[in-house]
């Protein structure tokens, strides 16, 4: 919660006009669904989780270039976890968009609450697309959602303070070899890494690098990997290498301590890779225990067409052809460089790569990235949430 | 609804007994319920509606999809016994009453403090009694945050104050105690209001009984005990409630501090959290959510009785 927390905002503001105890719940319909246009006006309503960019943003026009001949698109960004939400109410009073961008690990609960519909009986190519990627839209064999690209997670070092502290980035090839390159920097007076441990998926999504590098598996939360994971972060904060601050930091707090020039490392998103370019800092991918690298979970969202009661042909036809327009071969790297993603389809990736070599050191990462949700479904949620109160719990020991 | 109101026609046309009581209502009763119905109108549809929703809704058990296909099942009080069979319940409403309680008795005390001193009027003491007015004016984002950044345990600057005076630096906002961090907060929160109102009521004591006192030779402590503060204290008992409600509600400050992580979890923050997929888990948990915030009203209420209690027998004293 430093400077800009665009995500972060608008939630506190939500909290204070929806969340005031007594009127609490009875206020979910209040603050939900903002409604789409009326029907039968030519305007696609489209909700995306990036509020950050406005009006006029590349983003922003890269989406309404899509819009089909004859139609609007009428943008709305929000905060990422009020997508679901706000989609919940809007699907259950029938004012849903016709597209809603939702987050990865919410796929499974979306598809179970039937707020989203099959892309292909609409008519959406999902062909030719990253199975490790698409993985967290497709249940029980129909893909709901299609996502454009991914982000992935990677270790940045500032070499200025690595070369002072006489660390080798090359030199760091597992747990042991990061440690030790940790604490050299932090003996040469620099300050050691930071990553963001808030409670909820946010501090789990930079958690779970970690717990998979150790051989974690979803399906077993408590097991031996999770302690030797939890260990190694907490023992970062014991040891005083990491600030104490990284169990209420989100990541774009714990980019803001990186950014302040003092610390070594920092487990961040690729999201940050222009603006780490700019200060001079590299990346690594994230090691594993043993060696290697670390599987990091996928990153980034989904299209999805929402469920109306009183369906419109022509009116899904059309989402469905923006979707498919923002998607198509043509678009796709234009549509990814807008948000900062790497694509999800190898073709149009590896020409983003060669247009920019920023994206070079993230390839590897994207391509044995695991969707969080693709194993066990549903039962990710809860999964989360017994990772989130044992890796407070570690982070405050 | 259609054939009542046909048949209730009928009736009056035939001058029925309900005719005869609509006879009775003359203009100026009509005009009387035509003013009172927008009030009536907006209670029921901001007020009794939602209040209803809230209290259906924990009787209900909702999840995400039942919400949207509007099949969740009537289970009675189910939800409550589960709640409340929780050991989180009442670890959360232990920490909750903590927060309430230590935050009024030093909202008030330090309130009542203020308000004494800025009843001096004294040169400059306008000036000063609005800079205290200065965390009520902020936005509760603003003042969190900033919170937040004062109680960091490495980079905050009551670390760096403590540091100057050799106390060793405090994790602030660790699980562990967090629950003190937000309760510093929320009671320098909570002066300004408590000072405003405290102040008013000192301004309509007359000085009359101060003068009577000086010369009967009261010294300035006695003259708080036995003058100011029973004077105060109709005004020191709304302020009370109206403080206790506040708190009891207070999610904003505690959520930009810790997210209601550890220990400073409340019964409104669990509430926050679950009816929206916050915190920990992302699952919603609308039912749950409901039964705490029918439970917070219950506790809301009780104390207003209370309250209405002790003032009509005071009227009667």
């Amino acid at each position: 919660m430093r400077s800009s927390h665009i995500s972060v905002i608008p939630t506190a503001q939500k909290a204070l006009s929806c969340g005031v105890a007594v009127a609490l719940v009875a206020t979910l319909a209040g603050c939900g669904g903002s409604s789409s246009s009326a029907a039968g006006s030519k305007t696609l309503t489209f909700w995306d989780p990036y509020p950050q960019y406005t009006t006029g943003s590349v983003w922003d026009k890269q989406v309404k270039s899509c819009a089909p001949k004859g139609w609007k698109v009428k943008r709305q960004g929000m905060p990422q976890n009020d997508v679901l939400n706000n989609l919940t109410t809007a699907v259950k009073s029938d004012n849903a968009p016709d597209v809603a961008v939702i987050d990865n690990p919410f796929m499974p609960t979306a598809v179970d609450s039937g707020l989203v519909t099959d892309l292909a009986s609409a008519g959406v190519s999902t062909k030719g697309f990253d199975k490790n990627i698409e993985g967290p839209g497709i249940v029980d064999g129909k893909q709901y959602g299609l996502a454009f690209g991914t982000n992935a997670l990677g270790l940045y070092y500032n070499p200025a303070v690595l070369q002072k502290a006489g660390v080798d980035p090359s030199s760091i090839k597992d747990w042991q070899s990061l440690n030790a390159a940790i604490k050299k920097v932090v003996d040469s007076g620099a300050k050691g890494i930071t990553f963001a441990g808030i409670t909820g998926e946010e501090g789990v999504f930079q958690f779970l690098p970690w717990f998979w590098g150790a051989k974690g598996n979803l399906a077993h939360p408590d097991s031996q990997a999770a302690k030797e994971a939890e260990n190694l972060v907490s023992g970062w904060v014991r040891n005083g290498w990491a600030p104490k601050s990284v169990a209420t930091d989100n990541q774009s707090a714990s980019w803001d301590l990186m950014l302040t020039g003092d610390y070594g490392f920092a487990e961040n998103g690729s999201w940050q890779a222009a603006a780490a370019k700019k200060k001079g800092f590299k990346s690594i991918p994230i090691p594993a225990k043993d060696g290697g690298v670390a599987p990091v979970p996928t990153g980034g969202e989904f299209a999805t067409l929402p469920f109306h009661k009183k369906a419109d042909k022509d009116r899904q036809a059309a989402a469905a052809q923006l979707i498919s327009c923002l998607t198509s071969d043509s678009e796709l790297g234009k549509t990814n460089e807008a948000i900062g993603y790497l694509a999800a389809k190898k073709s149009v990736r590896d020409q983003q790569v060669k247009n920019d070599e920023l994206w070079a050191p993230w390839v590897e990462s994207v391509e044995n990235a695991r969707g969080r949700t693709t194993d066990i479904g549903m039962k990710y949620e809860s999964v989360s949430a017994q990772l989130s109160k044992s890796l407070q719990a570690a982070l405050n020991s | 609804m259609h054939a009542s109101s046909v048949s209730a026609s009928a009736r009056r046309a035939h001058g029925s007994p309900a005719r005869r009581r609509l006879h009775r209502l003359t203009p100026t009763r009509w005009a009387a319920i035509g003013f009172a119905a927008p009030l009536i109108l907006y209670m029921l549809i901001f007020y009794v509606v939602p209040l209803v929703q809230n209290v259906s809704m924990s009787l209900h058990r909702y999840s995400r999809r039942t919400f949207v296909t509007g099949e969740a099942p009537f289970v009675g009080l189910d939800i409550y016994k589960e709640v409340l069979s929780t050991n989180e319940f009442w670890t959360t409403l232990g920490q909750t009453l903590i927060f309430v309680v230590v935050s009024i008795v030093f909202q008030y005390s330090i309130g009542l403090a203020l308000a004494v001193f800025f009843n001096q009027n004294f040169k400059l003491s306008a000036t000063l009694r609005g800079i205290f007015l200065v965390p009520w004016l902020l936005p509760p984002m603003i003042s969190g945050t900033i919170w937040q950044w004062m109680m960091d345990a490495d980079n905050g600057i009551i670390n760096k104050f403590l540091g100057m005076l050799g106390i060793a630096p405090v994790w602030w906002l660790q699980a562990g105690h967090s629950l003190w961090a937000v309760i510093i907060a929320n009671i320098w929160l909570g002066i300004p209001f408590n000072l405003v109102i405290l102040y008013s009521g000192l301004q309509n004591i007359s000085k009359d009984l101060y003068e009577a006192a000086s010369l009967d030779g009261c010294n300035g402590w006695q003259k708080f005990w036995k003058i100011t503060f029973p004077l105060l204290r109709p005004v020191t008992m709304i302020t009370l409630l109206l403080g206790f409600v506040y708190t009891l509600k207070t999610v904003d400050i505690i959520w930009l501090m810790t997210q209601g992580s550890g220990t400073s979890q409340t019964l409104a923050t669990w509430s926050y959290a679950m009816a929206f997929g916050k915190g920990y888990s992302s699952t919603i948990r609308y039912s749950e959510a409901s039964v705490v915030g029918t439970l917070l009203i219950l506790i809301a209420l009780i104390f207003a009785f209370i309250y209405i209690g002790v003032q009509r027998r005071e009227e009667k004293a």
